[in-house]
């Protein structure tokens, strides 16, 4: 499953999804907002995206980790929106029958993601706003 | 010719639209595209992205009238 959406997820619920007689492991990334960046403090996070294009993007990504590890299942919800802090923004989630090739599957695609899916994020502190840049 | 852009994230701010035109030279290429926003809006090449139809784009395509085009900058999701 890919999807990008407003909507917060139910971690447990998705990964429910994913346990088939296959399923020895399920290895998640879950991705939330910091209260501090560079340090300071930051109040709320602005999740911008470019959903056709990022819907696309993310598939790809999905499928090469499927293909390259032989895992067998991949779920990826990215979040946009005005999020606060604690609050979720990325699942992913890899199931696998066994932890050797999911770690890596799970890695390979949040790295993918911050190189190539068209979504921004934009903190807030209480005297600024700022998008976030990847070095 | 005219093309019609999306812009998104930083860009979006600074043109004040979500969607805008620009007028191209020959060739009409993404990397024609590329300087001339650069030259607009004074940002160095490498910090502005293009998709064409929802995909990356090779910097050396030519660029169709009906192409959906969007300009935006390094990704920072995840």
């Amino acid at each position: 499953m890919i999807k990008v959406t407003e909507d917060n997820f139910d971690v447990e619920k998705v990964l429910s999804t994913l346990k088939t007689d296959e399923v020895g492991c399920l290895v998640n990334f879950i991705g939330v907002v910091r209260g501090v960046s560079n340090g300071v403090a930051i109040q709320r996070m602005d999740i911008e995206v470019y959903p056709e294009m990022a819907e696309k993007q993310l598939q790809i990504i999905k499928d090469e980790a499927v293909e390259k590890f032989g895992v067998n299942e991949v779920v990826i919800i990215h979040r946009f929106g005005s999020l606060r802090l604690g609050d979720n923004i990325i699942l992913i989630a890899v199931a696998s029958g066994h932890r050797k090739e999911a770690f890596p599957a799970c890695q390979y695609v949040i790295d993918e993601i911050k190189k190539r899916v068209p979504i921004w994020k934009k903190e807030y502190t209480s005297t600024s706003e700022q998008w976030v840049e990847v070095a | 010719m005219m093309f019609k852009v999306r812009y998104f994230a930083y860009f979006k701010e600074k043109v004040g639209a979500d969607t805008g035109y620009i007028e191209l030279d020959e060739p009409h290429s993404v990397n024609n595209l590329r300087k001339e926003i650069s030259n607009l809006h004074q940002i160095d090449e490498e910090k502005i992205l293009i998709a064409v139809n929802g995909s990356f784009a090779d910097l050396n395509r030519v660029l169709k009238s009906d192409d959906e085009l969007a300009i935006f900058p390094p990704v920072s999701g995840g």
